[in-house]
């Protein structure tokens, strides 16, 4: 959230002089990394490159279920050296590989997918792998159209769909795995090669088979280019383990299109970092860090890292996770435009990578969150609108921007409390002199339906006055420096501080003590706050001030004696996680946690949302956050969204304006602001720019029942919330490199937010089929072909978001304005009915108590809503409400598969008398003859002629409303409209 | 369950006088249906639409202005009216309508279904008039106390106007002295210009003169090294006082502790220090002081320099010249200078200066000019420095009454104290309030300061600038009086000047209740003060007796 080191005047400074470029390692600073891209500079240029792996073959032990076998693995450079390849594929088709040194000095880290999974996935009862002269083979699938094989020699992974290469691992021969060595049986008078100078990225004198080492110096070079020793800016880190990197090549000959990667600041369709034209001269990198003002187009890492990549094409869609938790730098390339190529360069971990077969984009989604967990699904009012600021300075100060907020009507559900709530920044303790009733406040703030959110960042201060600190300490908890023994300490907010190692098992049990709003005794905790209060965990990658890149040394040591550089991806993972599971423990029965992070890892998704960190108040970052949001959504962590007005500046009302269209548009939609911004709440906006801002908060709380029925989608399915073009329409080409505009769930709802200065009309892209997108504010259908799909240009005044729904959709809103969601829980429903090209449509609504796990037992309503053509050739329309639960008990719900669903259940009942308040039906051939509830009750309804669903060409549509049908929203109906 | 039975909703079923709920009283008269046979309409307030009669209040909006729903939530940005009987009416939003909380501004309970929030307002009513009963006794107190400082007003109005024209008296008579002192002085210079000259050109004249130009210019250089150094001081002290060491910064850590090593000052902000080496703060100070330099006799000191220079560069050198020529006796005519000059002109000269001074002197004597003895020049430069007195004074009687002039201007100025003057009182009145670290101080009228609790600098937070200048508020209005803003204080390290606002309302003491920082360095004071207690109007009584 925040800023550290210079506090600049972002106005007068351009945004590329406040990134700390010299903060960060390139790819050209980092040992690992320069050995790595020197490995595949050296196969690049050697026609004759072979892998030196190969699996021996009369190793291959195959499993009792026949779906896994393990094989050792040799390498030509070091034929000592023993490794083990482990491959195996789960019963979803999931095909996992895994490779580690065997018998080593030392073991190689191998617990990052043990964070990162859910379970431990079961494995195929089907497969049969099929041992042949040169490697080992399994075909499934239901058309067993599917194939993995894995060649001896040299070593190489295939997955194969219909014979065509989908997926291939050492495709290249640039698989590495350095073993574990000793010093001294490598030094023998040999000098080891300083850090060579920045910008050099290739050794050019390490040629094919030439100085000490020919066995081994064709393949990993001449140098030992900092095996022991690295130093960076004044940071040295010793490296007692040597090296231990990883370098493998992953493939995908015939798809054009990479996707995922997160978190990076750049384009959704990954540009290349390698190859003729690269756009990128450095590899993305997955390092989690506190990049202060970081760059609206880099690829330099950021706060989280999700290793897991989509490589999509019009045929198919597969994907790869790579479960590795330390540093890693990805390079890619499209040697044609009709294939993809992966360069993964780890410091650390062995090989653990799980290949997604696809074929669909929703198929890669149902297999990657099957593995690591659906994102869950929120509170409901975590939807809502949250107004944070660094920092709302007092008690009086919140309940003053509370009350500003209901003066001006504006809804609002979250207030937040950055770290100046805290004394001397030791999280839970308040600043009695500016917060002296503490409890008094939130619940001021709960008494209108809200919520109060927080912070509480993993940094202890080292005093003892600090009772958390001090148990940590007695506890033996805390992360220690490299000897093994000592508590680190380094500089964050809180001074001289020290983190809890939540690696560590002992701390887990104390961490979820200390949120008990109840008095433990001797034991402290958080009686100072309420069982609803979110919580905020900031500076989790960890952020360190004065450590190297302003995280962690990496030769920390963790439980376990893992090295922190093993699992520094994970860090905050783990943090986010244990605090998810403490605000969950502060109840019994538990309530929905909301735990926001900044630092995240593949499985995160489990635990909260996110948010994209500390970004700048310009129309650059503005857009940027829209694709970093989808690269979020794309990997499995929906629940995400960036800083409405920016973190840093004072953003002029017309960029507060865009940027608000682009927060109701987010998962996760807050407003948050630097210690040295201007205020800048909604209210405090004059007019024009109130009134607008007001009606786009209005639109985001009257949609809250299309955004909460895509995360249960989401938490169900694994679907993304806010969806790409390429996962709607993996064919359309035309959409794989779209990343401005968004589908909402499924809804049908497409939305482009307006990001650039001064824009008075937006182009928009309508996907390739046959159908009407109607304008959600004024019924215009627009006409896509099939053939081409269609660009349209739209009205974009800063008061108008380019917004369409689907021909074919039905979507559910509350248009009763309120204070807060909670309020709402008893507004009426209106339907708008968006008639698809062929005259029918369908939508969800998914409802429960919004905060308990209750849903789980079954107390929710999950509707259907469907309009059909009661006959053929019928120019009129049927439209009903049917038992989504009823039908698909088992897919209603995340963690549980249901076998019933009782629809009399609580939770219905009591919004029993929730009624349907308005239908309006968009694009209707005719005005009806009549329109009754099918029991015969005849309804009162107005219409407006249009054009129709069905017609060719384009033109405001016809708009039936029908009024107050007093319909259960809860209810089985039917409504007929005749023509 | 079969689905038609969930079809029948138990809706509310709305009796006729549901028709008006949510209608103030001046509205009532509208809400009337027009008959045509047996149907009821009724035409929206705007006349947009004619809507069924039985459309109004039943919770789905028709018209667009939203009038046929005044008792729901229907209707989004319409009014909803609670009657409020035993307690005044009030409006609510819409949007507060139905939505499962009680409004405080409905305590009949009306804004939810029935059963749902009880009608509190027999409690309400009299709480409310027990509270404004407090409010209007505060008032009437505190009015009795502004209207003191209505006759303070007066009576200021009344000292000023009769000070100044005392002071006008004084003026006249004063620039009369001038006036004479002048010419007395343009005499005497006419009598003896001739002379003056002459003895000007003593070459220890002349020297004298050079010596006070670089004097002067040295003082005038020191001055501003002096001023440099202070501010550059402050600077330093700002950043040593509100840098934040988690910024981690080198450059800022190492010129913070430069300058504390060069100042003597304490090191703040190294929590790892302090636990350590509690002792070596103090033994660093009396390093500082032992360093103390030695002066050379004669020399002098830095306070000597500050304090005694201006008046040696005051010193009267004509005065001086002619007292030097008493001083030495004879010789000390032109001719002695002439003798002894000889010592300051190169060995070379010397002969030919030695021929010409000879020459000269007897041209001197037979003049007899070189013997004569004269006062006129003392004279002049006596003259002179009364009439500079006379003149200063003047100019300090004159400033005097300009300054009350303006004084008595802004006491009646609705944009300074107010056009009862009441607020004149207040000027200069120092109130304050510990918050946090400091102590928040504003001189009203003046300026506004932070002090530090802990030792440290204080910070001016701004000046007396203007009062509520938010847009659409009117000059002399009850609300411009309630804002006053102060700034151009202190800048802020890499941030703004500091600035502060007072929100002010009617209290009986001159107080600061409260201080925050809402945004870096802007500050708001919560103000009570007698000042604005108005006195209590017919509809304010009225409202205690509701």
């Amino acid at each position: 959230m925040r800023a550290f080191r210079s506090l600049l005047v972002l106005a007068a400074v351009p945004a590329a002089l406040a990134f700390k470029s010299q903060d960060f390692k390139t790819c050209s600073q980092s040992g690992f990394c320069r050995r790595g891209r020197a490995l595949s500079a050296r196969a690049s240029e050697s026609p004759s490159w072979r892998s030196p792996y190969s699996v021996d073959a009369s190793s291959i032990a195959l499993s009792s279920d026949q779906a896994s076998f393990i094989a050792a693995v040799k390498s030509s450079i070091y034929p000592d050296v023993k490794f083990s390849l482990d491959v195996r594929i789960h019963d979803d088709g999931v095909v996992r590989v895994r490779m580690d040194e065997v018998d080593g000095l030392r073991k190689h880290y191998d617990e990052a997918a043990s964070w990162a999974l859910l379970d431990e996935p079961k494995v195929s009862q089907q497969v049969q792998w099929k041992v042949g002269k040169d490697g080992v083979s399994a075909v499934y699938g239901a058309k067993k159209d599917v194939e993995v094989k894995v060649a001896f020699e040299p070593l190489k992974v295939t997955l194969l769909r219909n014979g065509k290469e989908q997926v291939v691992l050492n495709n290249r021969g640039l698989l590495h795995m350095e073993h574990f060595r000793t010093k001294e049986s490598v030094a023998k008078g040999k000098e080891g090669i300083a850090v060579p100078e920045e910008g050099l990225d290739i050794d050019d004198d390490a040629q094919v088979v030439l100085g000490a080492h020919p066995r081994t110096a064709w393949f990993e070079g001449e140098q030992e280019d900092s095996w022991w020793e690295e130093t960076f800016n004044s940071f040295t880190d010793p490296k007692p383990r040597g090296p231990e990197s990883l370098s493998v090549d992953i493939d995908f000959p015939n798809h054009g299109h990479v996707y995922g990667i997160p978190q990076h600041a750049t384009r959704l369709d990954l540009p290349t970092t390698t190859g003729e034209n690269a756009h990128y001269s450095d590899p993305y990198r997955l390092y989690n860090a506190d990049v202060f003002e970081y760059l609206a187009d880099s690829t330099t890492s950021l706060y989280g890292s999700i290793p897991f990549m989509h490589a999509h094409s019009a045929d198919s869609t597969v994907a790869i996770f790579n479960a590795v938790g330390s540093d890693t730098f990805i390079d890619i390339g499209h040697p044609t435009a009709k294939s993809s190529t992966s360069h993964w360069i780890s410091e650390t971990g062995i090989l653990d990578v799980f290949i997604f077969p696809g074929p669909t984009p929703a198929d890669v989604f149902a297999q990657y969150t099957r593995l690591t967990g659906t994102p869950a699904l929120p509170a409901h009012w975590a939807l809502g609108y949250h107004q944070c600021r660094w920092n709302y300075v007092s008690s009086d100060d919140v309940r003053t921007v509370q009350k500003r907020f209901d003066e001006e009507d504006i809804p609002v559900d979250v207030f937040w409390l950055d770290i100046e709530y805290s004394e001397e920044h030791k999280y839970f303790i308040w600043d009695r002199k500016h917060f002296p009733d503490p409890v008094d406040m939130i619940k001021d703030v709960e008494a209108i339906g809200r919520h109060m959110v927080v912070i509480v960042d993993p940094h202890l201060k080292r005093t003892n006055d600090y009772p958390v600190y001090k148990q940590a300490t007695e506890l033996g908890i805390l992360v220690k420096k490299g000897d093994g023994t000592t508590d680190y300490e380094g500089w964050c907010w809180s001074g001289s501080s020290a983190w809890v190692d939540f690696f560590n098992p002992g701390s887990w049990d104390w961490w979820k003590s200390l949120f008990k709003t109840e008095s433990q005794g001797e034991q402290w905790s958080w009686v100072d706050s309420t069982v609803d209060t979110g919580i905020w965990n900031d500076m989790n990658e960890p952020s360190i001030f004065n450590g190297p890149e302003i995280s962690m040394p990496r030769e920390n040591i963790h439980y376990g004696g893992w090295e922190h550089r093993d699992l520094h991806n994970i860090n905050g993972m783990l943090f986010h996680n244990l605090t998810s599971q403490a605000a969950m423990a502060r109840t019994d029965p538990p309530k929905r946690p909301f735990v926001l992070t900044r630092s995240f890892y593949a499985g995160s998704q489990r635990f909260g949302a996110m948010w994209t960190g500390d970004n700048l108040g310009t129309w650059e970052h503005m857009a940027v956050g829209v694709k970093m949001v989808l690269a979020n959504n794309i990997a499995g962590f929906s629940f995400a969204g960036s800083d409405v007005g920016g973190f840093f500046g004072n953003p002029e009302p017309e960029m507060l304006v865009r940027w608000y269209g682009v927060g109701i548009f987010s998962p996760f939609f807050r407003a948050h602001a630097h210690i040295d911004t201007k205020r800048r709440e909604p209210f405090l906006l004059d007019e024009p720019y109130k009134g607008i801002v007001r009606d786009m908060l209005r639109l985001r709380y009257a949609m809250l029942p299309v955004w909460y029925t895509a995360f249960r989608e989401a938490s169900v399915t694994g679907l993304p919330v806010v969806r790409p073009h390429f996962v709607v329409f993996p064919q359309d080409e035309n959409g794989f490199s779209l990343d401005d505009q968004f589908f909402v769930g499924g809804s049908g709802l497409l939305v482009k937010p307006v990001t650039r200065k001064g824009a008075t009309e937006e182009t928009v892209y309508l996907p390739a089929e046959d159908q009407v997108y109607y304008d959600y504010f004024n019924d215009y259908a627009y006409r896509s072909t099939s053939s081409k799909g269609k660009e349209i240009t739209v009205s974009a005044e800063l008061h108008q978001i380019p917004l369409f729904i689907r021909g074919g959709s039905i979507i559910p809103t509350r248009e009763r304005p309120r204070r807060s969601s909670p309020l709402m829980k008893r507004d009426p429903f209106t339907l708008r009915v968006a008639l698809s090209s062929d005259g029918s449509a369908r939508g969800e609504l998914y409802l429960d108590d919004g905060e308990t796990f209750s849903h789980q037992q079954g107390q929710f309503v999950w509707r259907e809503f469907a309009a059909e053509k009661p006959t053929k050739k019928s120019k009129g329309v049927r439209i009903s409400s049917r038992d989504l639960a009823a039908q698909k008990p088992a897919e209603a719900v995340d963690h549980v598969a249901l076998t019933t669903y009782d629809s009399s259940n609580a939770f219905a009942k009591d919004i029993a008398d929730v009624r349907v308040e308005k239908i309006v039906v968009l694009g209707l051939p005719a005005k009806p003859s009549s329109v009754t509830i099918e029991s015969g009750k005849e309804l009162r309804w107005t219409y407006t002629p249009g054009v129709a669903s069905s017609d060719k060409k384009g033109g405001t549509a016809s708009v039936l409303v029908i009024r107050d049908p007093k319909l259960a929203i809860t209810g089985d109906w039917s409504i007929l409209v005749q023509a | 369950m079969h689905p038609w039975l969930l079809l029948l909703l138990p809706l509310h079923v709305l009796a006729s006088k549901d028709r008006l709920l949510g209608v103030s009283p001046d509205l009532v008269a509208r809400y009337v249906p027009t008959k045509k046979g047996s149907a009821e309409t009724w035409q929206c307030l705007d006349g947009s639409k004619t809507i069924d009669w039985s459309s109004v209040n039943d919770d789905y909006c028709d018209c667009t202005d939203g009038t046929d729903e005044p008792g729901t939530s229907a209707c989004p940005d319409s009014r909803f009216y609670c009657v409020n009987a035993g307690h005044i009416g009030s409006y609510i939003p819409s949007t507060r309508v139905r939505d499962g909380l009680c409004e405080p501004e409905c305590c009949d309970g009306s804004d939810e279904p029935e059963g749902v929030c009880p009608n509190v307002c027999k409690q309400v009513g009299e709480e409310y008039r027990e509270r404004v009963k407090a409010e209007n006794k505060l008032r009437k107190t505190g009015s009795k106390i502004r209207s003191t400082y209505l006759a303070f007003a007066q009576k200021e109005k009344k000292r000023l106007e009769e000070e100044i024209a005392s002071s006008a008296q004084e003026i006249s008579a004063r620039e009369k002295e001038v006036a004479r002192l002048r010419d007395l002085v343009e005499r005497t210079e006419s009598l003896s210009a001739a002379a003056l000259e002459e003895k000007k050109s003593s070459p220890l004249y002349q020297s004298l003169i050079t010596h006070h130009a670089a004097l002067k210019s040295l003082q005038r250089e020191h001055k501003k090294h002096l001023e440099r150094e202070t501010a550059l001081g402050e600077i330093l002290d700002q950043l040593r006082t509100g840098y934040n060491p988690n910024y981690q910064d080198m450059a800022v850590l190492e010129a913070v502790r430069g300058w504390e090593q060069l100042a003597g000052l304490p090191h703040i902000n190294d929590v790892g220090k302090e636990d350590e080496n509690p002792d070596e703060l103090g033994s660093d100070e009396s390093e500082a002081a032992s360093e103390e330099e030695q002066l050379e006799e004669g020399i002098w000191s830095t306070e000597q320099l500050e304090h005694q220079l201006d008046d040696l560069l005051a010193t009267d050198y004509e005065g001086l010249l002619i007292e030097h020529d008493k001083h030495v006796g004879a010789p000390a005519s032109p001719t002695s200078i002439l003798f002894n000059l000889s010592a300051y002109l190169p060995d070379a000269v010397v002969p030919q200066y030695e021929a010409l001074r000879d020459q000269l002197v007897s041209w001197l004597e037979l003049l007899g000019l070189a013997q004569s003895k004269t006062d006129t020049a003392a004279d002049t430069s006596k003259a002179q420095k009364t009439l500079g007195d006379a003149e200063h004074n003047l100019n300090l009687a004159r400033r005097e009454k300009e300054d009350k002039e303006r004084e008595l201007s802004r006491l009646f100025d609705p944009e300074w104290y107010g056009p009862d003057g009441e607020w004149k009182k207040l000027a200069g009145t120092c109130i304050e309030k510990e918050s946090g670290d400091y102590v928040y101080e504003v001189c009203l009228f003046d300026e506004a300061r932070q002090k530090p609790l802990k030792g440290g600098q204080t910070f001016s937070l701004g000046k007396f600038a203007e009062w509520n200048n938010a847009e659409g508020i009117e000059k002399g209005s009850p609300a411009y009086y309630s804002k006053q803003h102060y700034t151009r204080g202190a800048k802020c390290w890499n941030g703004p000047q500091r600035s502060v606002t007072l929100d002010m309302s009617c209290g009986l003491e001159n107080a600061v209740l409260s201080v925050a920082e809402l945004e870096k360095c802007e500050y708001e004071f919560k103000v009570t003060t007698p000042a604005l207690c108005l006195p209590l109007s017919a509809s304010d009584i009225k409202r205690e007796e509701l």
